[in-house]
């Protein structure tokens, strides 16, 4: 029994750190209808700067911190200078965004070259809880606490806030709220910003799982990619509950059925096409 | 829900977002293709200098005075892109080295070497090996990580007779059934991997294990031949584990071993696969109760110098450390260490030997032609940082010492240290029958 928990826990942590992931693609998405391809890609960099600045002794969190203000300036740029001019055309994005994974990595690979990074868990999580004949690390428990309160607070500002309103009300008739004196131009930047916030901050602190290297940036962008097909274009809803399916099918489903680990994902994803073509949050369009 | 918006849209962008729907499908199948690995195709990352003699002073010594005698022409074909890029990376650098200790010459002739990017993509490096080979005739090739590259450029080589000297690719058929004249391994068998640490593994750490390698040909290769030298020096098997390529959460497999509690565990993963199961084997607490155990690679600077202390207590066996005591590898590390700023890894001394058998086997056969090349290659002996090396004329493959070895973790950093010596260790000349 204490060996299913300790999946059913793993499989939970791993869920959360892909709904971190997926959290800001599915919101940039849903909110300005902009498939950002490179989300990978922040998520690559904020890592990349974390390991950097923790190698200069510089605090965790405060590296954490540093990483996500820094792929927010990053966010602004890109949406004022490059997304900006593709609004409503959806193919140019995809290329647009795709063309900057491969900028993005290949500059990476420039600074801090081909080999895997490893950024270290912060010493105050770096301890583990027995549980029976193995034990579970506290930074798991951690990720997964995080996870919860990022859920809760998308709700809070989604549904109780100023801000919250706008955007929703902008995602209906952007024309009635410019109408209104609501400088929506500005608010799209605001949501890409917060998305590449988002993707930084999972990267920074999914890197101590998974470690820092060359295509990560596109493991990061297909399991994305899953999280939100499964999910439904667009709803984070949908992408927190098809990260935790995910998660907990891979640890649980991997140790019932070894050599079928991948396929129940991909299994799974293609039941879902069939019997809810738009994902189990998904609406009839994006 | 709100995000996901119960939006009423006019019915043209409701068809665009169905299409961009299906491209998103598409390309996550595309990038799934690509292993997932890499930034995919980038182009070759070529460049034709040799080792450039003029940066020869900074310490390199036993630069040959002698005037050089013509030029030997060197295509090295390698990826330099996707999973493997950090192997060519340390790689190179070895090769690089060498030939600038000995002024930009291999075998008193001028190096003239040419670098492009296989991908890991036997396509690729065939187009690739026929622009090294009809566009700019190259002598000798070097090549490559993949042993299914390697499978491809072997065929080619054999009806293009030029000598093919392999610096990684490890698939011991190159050395039984797919052996050929022209391809000759400086580094080590996949069989040399897996069967090396067996003995000391089942006399004096533990008589069970479970394996756990990466579902692909090289893992089933290290593996049967780890079980097989394991079970033959009165080990038990008692379980495989094949976890697939690229795996995040090895939770799966570890509560398996915990289940089972065997006295070791015997592993071989690739890439950062490696890296990650190791720290989660430190982190869920087995390393205390089942001793870690595994190929070469967890032996390895590149691998114990990334994952720190995860690494300690791991016991593995091979061919070379950067703290092996000798004099060709002091001088290597120094010179390594003084060019590139750290510790070479063991593919870094793969690339210095590969540019060393080049340079002593044009001086011993003293020609460029790849009939009097293939002649010395047969037996060549090598002073290598690894200790002496020699070439089988029966399987192409160094005979040479490996070393069990145990990560220690002190002082901030992971020391590897020699345990016991498996003397002039060399792979059977037929695949064993079992």
């Amino acid at each position: 029994m204490s060996s299913f928990l300790f999946l059913l826990l793993t499989g939970l942590a791993y869920g959360m750190v892909y709904f971190m992931i997926a959290a800001g693609l599915t919101i940039i998405l849903g909110v300005m209808h902009v498939f950002n391809l490179a989300h990978g890609s922040f998520y690559l960099i904020a890592a990349y700067v974390a390991f950097t600045l923790v190698g200069k002794q510089v605090n965790f969190w405060l590296a954490l911190l540093a990483a996500v203000l820094f792929s927010i300036v990053l966010g602004i740029l890109m949406e004022k200078f490059l997304i900006k001019r593709f609004y409503g055309r959806t193919l140019e994005q995809v290329l647009l965004t795709f063309g900057l994974i491969y900028i993005v990595s290949d500059t990476a690979k420039l600074i801090w070259g081909p080999t895997l990074k490893n950024l270290a868990v912060p010493a105050i999580l770096n301890f583990s809880i027995p549980l029976g004949n193995i034990s579970f690390p506290a930074y798991r428990l951690f990720i997964v606490a995080v996870g919860v309160i990022l859920a809760v607070l998308l709700w809070f500002f989604e549904t109780r806030t100023r801000a919250g309103a706008i955007i929703r009300a902008g995602v209906d008739d952007r024309e009635m709220v410019s109408a209104l004196g609501i400088n929506v131009g500005r608010v799209f930047t605001y949501v890409f910003a917060f998305g590449a916030g988002l993707a930084a901050l999972s990267g920074v602190l999914g890197a101590p799982l998974t470690g820092i290297y060359t295509g990560l940036d596109t493991e990061v962008l297909v399991t994305s990619l899953i999280v939100l097909v499964i999910g439904g274009l667009g709803s984070w809803k949908g992408s927190l509950l098809s990260a935790l399916i995910i998660g907990v099918i891979q640890s649980v489903g991997g140790a019932w059925f070894p050599s079928f680990s991948m396929l129940i994902i991909f299994a799974l994803m293609m039941v879902i096409l069939i019997i809810r073509p738009h994902g189990l949050f998904g609406k009839e369009v994006l | 829900m709100f995000f996901g918006g119960d939006i009423v849209v006019k019915s043209g962008i409701r068809l665009k977002a169905k299409a961009a729907f299906a491209l998103l499908v598409v390309l996550m199948l595309v990038l799934t293709a690509c292993g997932g690995g890499g930034g995919g195709g980038s182009s070759s990352s070529s460049s034709s200098s040799g080792g450039s003699s003029d940066t020869g002073g900074g310490g390199a010594a036993g630069a040959s005075s002698s005037e050089p005698v013509g030029t030997v022409k060197i295509g090295v074909l390698m990826p330099y892109t996707g999973t493997f890029a950090p192997l060519t990376d340390s790689l190179v650098k070895g090769f690089d080295l060498y030939i600038e200790e000995q002024g930009g010459l291999l075998g008193g002739r001028k190096a003239d070497v040419q670098y492009l990017d296989d991908e890991a993509n036997p396509q690729t490096a065939l187009r690739q090996y026929r622009q090294l080979v009809q566009g700019s005739k190259v002598d000798i090739l070097v090549g490559t990580i993949s042993s299914s590259v390697e499978y491809a450029l072997r065929d080619e080589v054999e009806k293009d007779k030029i000598l093919l000297v392999n610096p990684n690719a490890s698939a011991s058929d190159l050395s039984w059934e797919r052996k050929s004249d022209y391809v000759y391994r400086v580094s080590y068998s996949g069989w040399q991997q897996g069967a090396s640490p067996a003995r000391y593994l089942a006399e004096n750490v533990g008589k069970t294990a479970v394996t756990l390698a990466s579902n692909y040909p090289a893992g089933y290769e290290i593996i049967e031949a780890f079980k097989t030298a394991y079970e033959q020096a009165g080990g038990r098997v008692v379980e495989q584990l094949w976890p697939e390529l690229n795996t995040n959460d090895f939770s799966p497999q570890l509560t398996q071993i915990a289940n089972i509690k065997p006295d070791i565990v015997f592993s071989f993963l690739a890439g950062s696969d490696q890296f990650r199961f190791t720290q989660q084997y430190s982190e869920f607490g087995l390393k205390k109760s089942i001793p870690l155990t595994g190929n070469n690679n967890y032996a390895d600077y590149m691998f114990t110098s990334t994952v720190g202390e995860a690494a300690d207590g791991i016991i593995a066996a091979t061919q070379y450390i950067p703290w092996l005591e000798n004099d060709v590898n002091r001088k290597f590390v120094e010179n390594y260490r003084n060019k590139y700023g750290k510790l070479p890894d063991m593919f870094s001394e793969q690339g210095y030997v590969a540019a060393m058998a080049i340079d002593k086997a044009i001086e011993k056969a003293n020609s460029t032609k790849t009939e009097d090349l293939i002649q010395v290659m047969k037996g060549l002996t090598l002073d290598a940082p690894r200790g002496t090396i020699v070439i089988d004329p029966e399987t192409h493959n160094p005979i040479m010492d490996f070393y069990v070895t145990e990560n220690i973790w002190q002082n901030g950093e992971i020391i590897t240290r020699v345990i016991d010596k498996i003397p002039q260790y060399a792979m059977p000349a037929e695949r064993p029958s079992n």
